[in-house]
């Protein structure tokens, strides 16, 4: 018969078996600490110290308050740049997920050189964001670019289009090479849990007589939808908070008509040295990201937890 | 482990730490050097030419070039002094140098130019250099504004070389031909700092000021009229170019005319041959001459002795007689030095006697209030913004500079 180990020695083993536990998790905890938390500490610390400062050392010694969540939050162009930063979002990142489940619809497909089609399809996601931006300034150029010369080809202009210098025009020129830039990444993740949808699910749907638009919807959109949320949370939250192709091809401008919240931030900070200002544009945006991760949280539950 | 073993690794620790101090003493002192400049004809061929002959002067040191386009060059050594990083050897330009020296990061060079001829022998230019009572660099040009002008395309459309800035305006619209690919202006229409360059020159052109005493002007009549002009102007230039881009183009000949620089004379010079014969440069046909100081050399606070005395050694040299020459005849820029134009291989070349009669008339058409310069990077931002409202919309003239009047005096208060 088993030896029973009295109370006492259970409640040792116990506390050892917690502490190795503890243990184990101490690295990840390290780790999250150094890496989120205390630059996010940092934020919070940098934008409650207020005014101008060249000098990113001393910034704990300009004085503490709340001067700069007023100046921010009561600033008309706040406002201007979280709509621009909603509407870059909403702009890039519909259009690149119609255009990713349909290139996934298409590629899920048998025909030949599809293995070839799928690698080129994936190109643009690899290309950098600068890259990107270099390339539509040029197919955008007012004066020498072959957007124009399409459109005025057409004769759907007569004079040319300054994309990139016009503020009503801007916004959609920066978006355009964004949906061409993320559009590979929701091909790439609808198209692998496509191919993870049991083929004889369409065959007997077919037998039964079901149309195409009724096996997308019974059967590819159910099969998809997890992945789909997925990647849009992800591509909604790296939109939100794009520089790269925005800063290389307008900066922010022109008259920052392409001014998000992570171009003013940069600006801020770097353009006119109000970090403190800088770091509350950049808790607002956690603040917007958390709101839009808070209310699709019942989907991502229901998907995913 | 034993005592034996102990003793045998501490001597070879020594031994490695006396090979590493040795093979320190013999190692090469690399200076740090980043400008918009190392790719620029003319001016690259200047910097080449003086670092190479300062190296072979100074064994052991080597001086590390680094490009950066001048449309982020501001913001970079803005953030390198602000982050404790900064170059060994400190190029800015001119208009932007005091908000570096108002924050201390550069040094004062009075002792050091107290034993040299800088102060006697320099334009007067050279006294922008003063801040507070103390000198924080050396001046590398200053210069006025020259007219680039392509005479085939001119006579292709039947006008003359203007002379005034109405002439202008008629000669930029009959030589403009979008759907052709042809402009009659270059200017710099996307989000650069030159565009308040481009403004402030037909500001300043059309004698008007865009500073009042201590306040802008941005609404006075004359200022308006001026910018209605450049408007007029940028509505024939190609849409969204740097300055650089309209250089090229005015090199590739599908820009008719460009107010720059004189160092463009230098760049037409290696323009391609089928347009090279027709590029032309002659004074602005304004009626002011407009110009300022370009670009100078400066040392930051935060250097050890021995770079130092390297960085002063070669600011030093920029300064020496010779090298201005050879700064004027690879560039085609004035040099600061007063004696230069007087010398024989520049004073024969036509060319560089204009250049010489637009940098002795010019009129500053920078900010010469020290809050404004002391702000400048800030100013410039400010001012490109709406300067893009000015050329990308069709709001009227007077409303914009109204509200950049209004904007500008709550963010950047002149004093």
């Amino acid at each position: 018969m088993p030896e029973v180990p009295r109370p006492a020695k259970r409640r040792t083993l116990a506390r050892r078996e917690r502490r190795f536990a503890y243990a184990l998790l101490a690295p990840a905890v390290v780790a999250v600490a150094a890496l989120i938390a205390y630059p996010m500490y940092l934020i919070f610390a940098t934008s409650f110290r207020e005014g101008k400062s060249l000098n990113f050392l001393a910034l704990n010694k300009r004085p503490f308050g709340l001067g700069n969540y007023r100046d921010v939050l009561s600033d008309g162009a706040t406002w201007h740049n979280v709509y621009v930063s909603v509407a870059y979002t909403i702009g890039s990142i519909v259009p690149a997920f119609v255009i990713g489940l349909a290139t996934a619809l298409l590629l899920n497909r048998v025909f030949p050189l599809r293995r070839w089609l799928r690698s080129l399809m994936l190109l643009p996601w690899a290309v950098p964001g600068v890259m990107v931006s270099i390339m539509f300034l040029w197919m955008f150029d007012a004066s020498f670019g072959v957007v124009n010369y399409a459109l005025r080809t057409l004769g759907l202009i007569t004079t040319d289009i300054a994309w990139y210098t016009t503020e009503s025009t801007a916004l959609f020129a920066v978006i355009v090479p964004t949906i061409w830039k993320s559009y590979p990444f929701f091909t790439l993740t609808l198209l692998a849990a496509m191919q993870s949808i049991p083929v004889n699910l369409y065959e007997a749907a077919k037998v039964d007589g079901a149309g195409a638009w009724a096996r997308f919807w019974q059967i590819t959109w159910p099969g998809i939808r997890g992945p789909a949320v997925l990647a849009l949370v992800l591509n909604g939250l790296w939109a939100f908070r794009e520089f790269d192709i925005i800063y290389a091809a307008t900066a922010g401008g022109p008259a920052q008509a392409t001014e998000t919240l992570g171009l003013r931030a940069y600006n801020e900070a770097f353009g006119f040295f109000y970090m403190g200002r800088a770091s509350v544009v950049g808790v607002l945006m956690l603040a917007i990201a958390m709101l839009f991760v808070f209310v699709a949280r019942k989907q991502l539950r229901k998907e995913f937890f | 482990m034993n005592g034996k073993r102990i003793k045998a690794w501490l001597l070879g620790v020594c031994a490695a730490l006396l090979c590493t101090s040795a093979w320190a003493q013999g190692k090469t002192i690399e200076l740090e050097f980043p400008s918009w400049q190392f790719e620029e004809p003319g001016a690259a061929d200047y910097w080449t030419a003086i670092i190479a002959a300062f190296e072979a002067s100074h064994p052991g040191v080597k001086i590390k070039k680094q490009q950066i386009p001048f449309r982020e060059y501001i913001d970079k050594m803005t953030v390198r002094f602000a982050g404790n990083n900064p170059p060994d050897i400190v190029h800015l330009p001119t208009r932007n140098y005091l908000a570096f020296a108002s924050q201390g990061w550069l040094a004062p060079l009075d002792d050091d130019l107290a034993k040299t001829d800088v102060r006697q022998s320099y334009m007067k230019l050279n006294d922008e250099m003063l801040y507070d009572g103390k000198t924080y660099g050396v001046l590398m040009m200053g210069y006025g504004m020259m007219f680039f002008y392509n005479e085939k395309m001119l006579a292709d459309a039947k006008v003359a070389v203007p002379k005034t800035s109405d002439q202008l305006l008629k000669a930029i619209a009959a030589t403009t031909d979008a759907s052709a690919g042809r402009f009659g202006w270059g200017a710099p229409t996307n989000q650069h700092p030159n565009v308040f360059v481009e403004i402030s020159t037909w500001v300043t052109g059309e004698g008007a000021s865009l500073f009042k005493e201590h306040a802008y002007n941005f609404t006075d009549p004359a200022v308006i009229k001026a910018v209605d002009d450049f408007r007029a102007a940028v509505k024939n230039a190609p849409k969204g170019t740097s300055s650089e881009q309209a250089r090229q183009l005015f090199l590739d000949g599908k820009i008719a005319m460009l107010r720059d620089g004189p160092w463009v004379a230098a760049q037409i010079k290696k323009a391609p041959d089928a347009t090279r014969p027709y590029l032309k440069m002659g004074l602005m046909p304004f009626a002011v001459s407009p110009g300022g100081t370009s670009n100078s050399l400066h040392m930051p606070a935060k250097l050890d002795a021995e770079k130092k005395k390297l960085v002063w050694e070669f600011i030093r040299m920029t300064t020496e007689p010779q090298w201005q020459v050879k700064f004027t005849q690879l560039t085609s820029s004035p040099a600061p030095r007063k004696t230069v134009m007087a010398a024989p291989e520049i004073a024969a070349n036509p060319e560089l006697a204009m250049v010489n009669k637009a940098a002795a008339d010019a009129v500053n058409l920078f900010p010469q209030n020290i809050a404004v310069r002391e702000d400048f990077n800030e100013f410039a931002k400010i001012f490109v913004e709406y300067g893009m409202k000015l050329i990308g919309s069709d709001r009227p003239t007077a409303d914009i500079m109204k509200d950049m009047q209004a904007d500008m005096t709550k963010r950047v208060p002149p004093k």
